[in-house]
């Protein structure tokens, strides 16, 4: 109950914070409308209580994993895992605003760096592409592949906006690269869009209806506010449209395109892929690798199939254009698909006298006491299945990177091997 | 009745025969034919409460009402008889929802268990299907046979539904209803048993049990269906020949149970809704039909969408209230909250639950499209009554128009506009001409008003709703004129929509509005000009061109007249006669207490008798000329000159000889003379009805009105353009006799604010007057006040400062500012046109309009109408292809009135200066001054209330529903005080509530940087994603079940 009544409050807190850190002069503020001098707690001796963010923090963190696993819900969603992502950047001449310190331009820099990382760590099978607007005309920063660095690179080199902004020509030049692409790759444009117009050479319409003809899935991400045309684009074409409020949650909405979306149903026919699992070349051998055309010596891998080497993994051979991966990273893709149910919350008032809270006094994952201050019980999650408590830190750590639930794990290993035997 | 199985030789009957032209049915098709079946029997006989296919939609929607459910229980502050009810229906939910989850997983393994026993045996050849206590005993049996195509049936693999299979077992289904299938319910609960023939190596034990020896009672007569395939014609006679023998019976393991008889009861519910929601005793399963039914006191309300608003609920409540005082009621309620819908439902209703004193609704908008609009709304209501109440619903409902919009003769509809095409119709319609016709047959006759007076008392129209359209297309269907026929229906219908000059002008009201009888409901819709439009109809202006053109209008009545005395001299003298006797003979105003009292005509008018120097045609025209001189040598004046009605009736009497009661007679005179003269192109003569108009109001009233003469217009002093006014100052007195004359009177708007102001205006006294708050889910508008420019300087449109380049240019900036921060459409108002187009030449200079066009497009509004119109239209495209555009537009123009800008086509609204009349204009100054003696309202106070609502009715434009969203900008030094000074100390706002209550203390004088910022963070908010149905807290969408727990605990503790 605490915890329910503590939230609304701890929401506001988070709000003033954020716009703090926006810097807006305060005084303007309505803090009338806010009441946030009630969030604060005093302790038994009179002192202000500091506000245990953490608690906040991870029912935030709840609240996104409950709408995802909601959407996930009845179901199994099939999921595309092979992406080819283009990301589209708007370097126009909004981009050189200053709402977002030290600009938005900087800003979107700073977290799509951050987002291609995230995105190969979730998506080691998937390629991305660059594209910056810039005067009105889309330029191809990087094409499809699947190396952060030079990604990375790239789109540091080049971090400059002028003129205007048209989602035409964007979306022209993406529809172009995309559409030669194989049939079960996914097809997905990410935009981030910092105008508040577009100047297009022609009808918009038209290239949003090709676009949702070769089944390009277009996200938007807007800096400013809500335009009609983004959200006409994203509706057609079934992606996601949203509106960053500041730079914390540009970073959030980024973060959420790293998963892989549910396919589109008509789609999604499963079919089969050629791969090749290519072997470490030896230390000290030395080659010329077929990606960069360099002497190397050592670190490359070498195709299976034409025996050249290429540098990093996961590629596309360059010589016989075969798929090439490690099992590491298949690995790491299969666990969108089974993903673990999210944890329930143990209430901490009632739990006091329950019998089942004796059993775990500490976190199964990390075997810290989960007694907060004052030996009152702290906040806990339990597993749905192993009945396992856990802390806050171990759910997020649990459901964000480990991908596997330790509870279950430890005490159902026969069942699950019997299971993978299946 | 013999049933032999494998007995080919007898010779079966069967009650339906369907042939397919399939070769042959194949596995899956079999299948969902006897699904589909299956689902038609349970449904047919009541055993399921909706058909197969929306079971689960039923089911879902009982699990989320469970939820629902327990949600309300876990909340800490709910009172213990609302507890206790909530878990009566808790528990009854949740018996629904096993009851139906048994009956979907019985009725789902069925279906596997037959989709199994295809898969064996494709070849199956009778199922029986049996409804009864036990399948020895049925109440019902359906037999269906499939004949087996030569090559046998096979399956092939999958059970999806094919288009053909589909096609069939809608034939199939059809046939059944057509033989009378499922027309009788069973008493008492029953079971459906399914009996299948197949081989006996048929080895399905989990699911099928082998029964010998199946046969039915010896007097029951089962139901038999064959489907037929096409290659087997010639065996049809015999379709069992080959292994018969081999055959036995199986029935299913499965038996659908059918406990429910939910469709039952749910149509008792529905008969005694009003007494179990009175009770409080409401069910479950009144949710799940879609739409409302509530009660508001004694009246149960019909309401064709699933929720409402609060808001609605509220003006609904007070209007009822209304409506039972018998008075007349002023309710301000924001656009887009569903006005029109909630007054529409409330009054038919009203109607409904008093059937020994209907009442008849006259709604009177402002526009056609208006019209067009409520009429469509009403269609919706009008059905959802119908399916509820059936025949006794029914209503007449229609909308009336002018000729030009509801004439549906080509050659009549090729005139340019509404004069020309009412003087067209008339040229084939008057009396005379057909009379000319019987004996010339090269007269243009109207073959639709022909065959409408052939059908004289017979030409009616049914029942129902008829828009614009509806009324032409059933004339253009029965060959009657949509026209003529709408104005016979006026007195038979329940509903009229129509404009408001059909009950204000007191010329037009006299024909069309007469009829109606005292116990009508007047509704004006968007009635916050009211006052304006009863002053204009009242109101006529002189100008030369006018007496010029009623100078020619003589001439012509003057040689018509010689023709006829020529011809006809017979038509004169019995003219004259009847003129004697007095104008109350004539047929057209048969003085009954029932006629509207025409306001130009006084009652006594009807006793008296033409003066008898204007008897005579001649004489008439003589005194016409006289006052056309008079007036000419007046317009010829060199100064502004105002004068009261009554001295200048005393001067016209002294200098033309012309006396207030002949003056009073013009009018009537005039339209004697010109029925007698058979003239038809009646738009030729305007200018003389004009003069005639302005004689007969002058000799008519003494009070509430001035004449204004002024040799030229104030703003262009050089070019002399003399205009002779007679300005109504008086709004009530237009009014007044709509408010005597029906009981009730609803004024309503989206501003009509202060609201105390318009009683007074329109001296009434409403029984209610009350103005609603917008209920939101989020604070979805964001006025402010922008006091002054970047540079800190004041800006405002005062007539000292608004050409002060500093000023000018604050506003450009602003613009510019707003410009790159808002993104799709910004309209922006002016407060005149002159003003316009001088504030944008000086931008032009400054090169503030070309850092616009960088970000968006602009547009402008001119006079001229098709050109606002294309632009307008481009306007929408940039808007639409995200280029983004501004419109610079005018208050109390065209745009600012009727034109909305809604969603993205309006994100912000800049309104720059406030709209203040002008103010120097000599009739407004003697209007005020009227003001001021007779109803002791301040010049300040009108001048502020008339621009305030100028104001708010532009920025009103820009959000239309909930959904919507966005800012307005009143850019003026001016406002604060004005807005502050009301709604602060005085606690009478003159912004409406729904803006005011939005405008925070902070908002109120801010510049332009100040702006800009909360313009970034309203918009970055707004573009969140959110609740539409608003949290528990500020529910702004209500259900059936909050309204009954509304009506429990009161109105206000829930809503706000």
């Amino acid at each position: 109950m605490s915890n329910q009544r503590k939230r609304p409050n701890g929401e506001r807190e988070e709000d003033d914070e954020e716009d703090d850190a926006e810097g807006i002069g305060q005084w303007e503020r309505a803090y009338v409308d806010d009441r946030s001098w009630e969030a604060l707690q005093e302790d038994e001796s009179g002192l202000l209580r500091p506000i245990d963010t953490s608690a906040i923090y991870h029912a935030q963190y709840r609240r996104r994993l409950r709408m995802l696993s909601a959407a996930a819900a009845g179901t199994r969603i099939q999921k595309g895992l092979i992406r080819y992502l283009y990301i589209v950047i708007d370097f126009s001449r909004a981009a050189a605003e200053t709402d977002f310190r030290p600009s938005r331009m900087a800003i979107m820099a700073k977290h799509v760096e951050a987002f291609i990382r995230e995105f190969f760590d979730q998506n080691p099978l998937s390629q991305i592409g660059l594209v910056s607007i810039k005067n009105g005309i889309a330029h191809t920063l990087t094409d499809l592949g699947g190396s952060p660095e030079s990604h990375i690179q790239a789109l540091m080199g080049k971090l400059e906006a002028a003129g205007d902004s048209s989602l035409q020509n964007a979306l022209e030049l993406v529809h172009e690269h995309l559409n030669q692409i194989p049939s079960y790759g996914h097809r997905e444009v990410l935009i981030l869009y910092s105008a508040l117009s577009t100047s297009d050479p022609g009808d918009i319409m038209e290239t949003i209806q090709k676009c949702k003809k070769s089944r390009l899935r277009c996200s938007v991400i807007g800096l400013s506010a809500e335009m009609f045309i983004c959200k006409h684009l994203c509706q057609e074409t079934g992606g996601l449209y949203s509106v960053a409020v500041d730079e914390v949650h540009l970073k959030d909405l980024l973060l959420e395109h790293a998963p892989p979306p549910p396919a589109i149903a008509e789609f999604a026919i499963s079919n089969l892929i050629k791969m090749g699992f290519p072997q470490r070349a030896a230390e000290g051998s030395m080659a010329i690798c077929s990606c960069h055309k360099e002497v190397k010596i050592g670190a490359g891998y070498t195709c299976p199939r034409c025996k050249a080497r290429v540098c990093e993994l996961p590629t596309e051979c360059t010589i016989c254009g075969l798929t090439l991966v490690s099992s590491p990273h298949l690995a790491r893709s299969y666990h969108h698909l089974f993903p673990i149910a999210p944890f329930d919350e143990v209430p901490t008032l009632s739990s006091s006298n329950d019998p089942r809270r004796k059993l775990g006094k500490s976190c199964f994952g990390c075997q810290q006491s989960l007694l907060g201050a004052g030996n009152k019980p702290g906040p806990c999650v339990t597993c749905r299945k192993c009945k396992h408590y856990f802390c806050l830190d171990c759910d997020i750590y649990i459901h964000e990177s480990l991908h596997n639930c330790p509870g279950c794990e430890s005490t159902h290993r026969p069942k699950s091997v019997s299971l993978l035997e299946e | 009745m013999e049933m032999e199985e494998g007995e080919g030789s007898t010779e079966e009957k069967y009650d339906v025969e369907i042939a397919t032209t399939a070769s042959s049915l194949g596995g899956s098709g079999v299948f969902h034919i006897i699904n589909d079946i299956l689902g038609f029997v349970l449904y047919m006989h009541q055993q399921i409460p909706s058909v197969l296919q929306d079971m689960s939609l039923d089911f879902d929607g009982l699990q989320t009402e469970f939820t629902d459910l327990e949600a309300h229980l876990t909340q800490p502050d709910v009172k213990p008889v609302v507890r206790r009810k909530l878990l009566s229906s808790k528990r009854e939910v949740k018996h629904e929802i096993k009851k139906m989850q048994k009956l979907m997983t019985t009725i789902s393994t069925l279906q596997s268990a037959l989709q199994l026993l295809i898969r064996e045996a494709p070849d199956i050849q009778r199922v029986v299907l049996i409804l009864g206590g036990s399948p020895l005993r049925p109440q019902k049996a359906y037999e269906l046979l499939f004949t087996r195509g030569d090559n046998g049936l096979s399956f092939e693999g999958d059970f999806s539904k094919s288009k053909a299979t589909e096609a069939l077992s809608k034939k199939t289904i059809r046939a059944l209803i057509s033989t009378g299938a499922g027309s009788t319910s069973c008493p008492g609960p029953m079971r459906l048993f399914v009996l299948v023939q197949a081989p006996p190596s048929l080895n399905l034990p989990q699911d099928f049990l082998p029964k010998r020896d199946f046969r039915y009672n010896r007097k029951f007569v089962p139901l038999k269906l064959r489907f037929k395939c096409k290659t087997q014609d010639n065996e049809t006679n015999s379709p069992f020949n080959s292994g018969t023998n081999d055959l036995i019976w199986f029935q299913c393991r499965h038996i659908v149970p059918c406990p429910l008889k939910l469709i039952e009861v749910s149509l008792s519910l529905v008969n005694n809704t009003q007494a179990s929601i009175l009770a409080g005793n409401r069910s479950t399963l009144l949710r799940r039909r879609k739409k409302m039914i509530f009660k508001i006191e004694d009246v149960t309300v019909y309401f064709p969408y699933d929720n409402i608003y609060p808001e609605q609920y509220e003006y609904m409540v007070e209007l009822k209230r209304a409506l039972d005082a018998k008075g007349h009621c002023l309710l301000e309620m924001p656009t887009g909250t569903g006005k029109t819908i909630a007054l529409l439902s409330l009054i038919t209703s009203y109607r409904l639950s008093r059937p020994d004193s209907p009442i008849k609704l006259v709604y009177c908008t402002r526009t056609v499209h208006e019209m067009e609009k409520t009429l469509g709304e009403l269609k919706i209501l009008h059905d959802y009554q119908l399916t509820h109440l059936g025949a006794q619903a029914k209503i007449l409902a229609l909308g009336l128009s002018s000729r030009k919009n509801l004439c549906v003769n080509s050659k009549v509809l090729a005139a340019e506009n509404r004069d020309s095409v009412d003087a067209a119709c008339r040229k084939r319609t008057a009396s005379w001409v057909r009379a000319l016709a019987a004996e010339n047959p090269n007269v243009q006759l109207c073959d639709y008003f022909e065959s409408y007076e052939k059908a004289a008392d017979n030409a009616l129209l049914p029942p129902g709703v008829y828009t614009l359209e509806d009324l032409r297309a059933f004339g253009k269907n029965r060959g009657w004129c949509p026209y003529f026929l709408a104005r016979h229906m006026v007195q038979f219908a329940n509903v009229i929509v129509y404009s408001y000059q059909y009950l204000l002008d007191p010329k037009v009201a006299g024909i069309i509005s007469k009829e109606l009888q005292k116990e009508s409901v007047i509704v004006f819709d968007e009635a916050h000009n009211i006052d304006n439009v009863c002053i204009e109809a009242l109101s006529v202006s002189v100008r030369r061109v006018t007496l010029e053109g009623a100078n020619r209008n003589l001439n012509k009545i003057r040689q018509e007249i010689d023709r006829f005395k020529a011809t006809d001299a017979g038509r004169l003298r019995a003219e004259y006669n009847r003129l004697i006797e007095g104008l109350a003979l004539r047929g057209d105003l048969s003085g009954t207490d029932q006629w509207l009292a025409n306001p130009a005509l006084p009652n006594d008018i009807l006793k008296e008798a033409v003066p008898g120097n204007i008897r005579r045609a001649e004489h008439f025209v003589h005194v016409l000329r006289r006052l056309l001189q008079y007036l000419g040598g007046r317009l010829d004046t060199e100064n502004v000159e105002k004068e009261s009605p009554v001295s200048f009736v005393s001067s016209l009497n002294s200098q033309a000889g012309i006396e207030q009661k002949t003056l009073k007679f013009c009018y009537d005179r005039l339209h004697s003379l010109m029925m007698t003269l058979e003239i038809t192109d009646t738009d030729e003569f305007l200018p003389i009805q004009t003069i005639c108009d302005f004689a007969t109001l002058v000799g008519t009233y003494a009070r509430g009105f001035s004449i204004i003469i002024e040799p030229y217009d104030e703003r262009m002093p050089h070019i002399p353009d003399p205009i002779l006014q007679l300005s109504c100052h008086d709004a009530s007195l237009a009014i007044k006799p709509v408010f005597d004359r029906f009981q009730s009177v609803v004024i309503t708007s989206g501003t009509l604010s202060p609201i105390d102001l318009y009683p007074r205006l329109l001296s009434f006294n409403p029984v209610v007057s009350r103005s609603f708050k917008m209920s939101m889910t989020r604070d979805c508008i964001c006025p402010m006040v922008l006091t002054r420019g970047s540079d800190q300087l004041p800006v405002s449109t005062k007539f000292d400062m608004r050409s002060d380049p500093g000023v000018v240019r604050n506003y450009g900036k602003l613009l510019v500012e707003m410009v790159s921060v808002v993104p799709d459409g910004v309209v922006c108002f002016f407060v005149s046109y002159s003003y316009m187009d001088g504030i944008i030449a000086t931008w032009n200079e400054t090169g503030i309009l070309k850092e616009i066009t960088q970000q968006k497009l602009v547009f402008f509004e001119t006079q001229d109408v098709v050109e606002t119109t294309l632009a307008l239209d481009n306007y929408r495209r940039a808007c639409d292809c995200g280029r983004g555009a501004v419109f610079f537009s005018v208050a109390r123009g065209k745009v600012a009135e009727g034109i909305d800008f809604d969603r993205h086509y309006g994100r912000l609204v800049v309104m720059f200066g406030v709209p203040f009349q002008y103010t120097l204009s000599k009739i407004l100054l003697a209007r005020l001054e009227y003001l001021r003696d007779t109803f002791q309202i301040k010049e300040g106070d009108f001048l502020t209330f008339d621009a305030l609502r100028q104001a708010a009715q532009c920025v009103g434009r820009v959000i239309r529903s909930k959904a919507d969203y966005g800012m307005m900008i009143f850019a003026d030094k001016r406002l604060p005080l004005q807005t502050c000074r009301y709604s602060r100390h005085d606690k009478r706002s003159k912004l409406p509530g729904w803006i005011l209550s939005h405008l925070r203390d902070a908002h109120l004088n801010l510049s332009t940087d100040m702006a800009i910022h909360i313009a970034r963070e309203f918009l970055r908010k707004m573009a969140q994603p959110y609740d539409k149905t608003g949290t528990m807290g500020r529910k702004t969408l209500l259900t059936q079940e909050d309204l009954e727990k509304m009506a429990e605990t009161g109105v206000q503790d829930m809503v706000y």
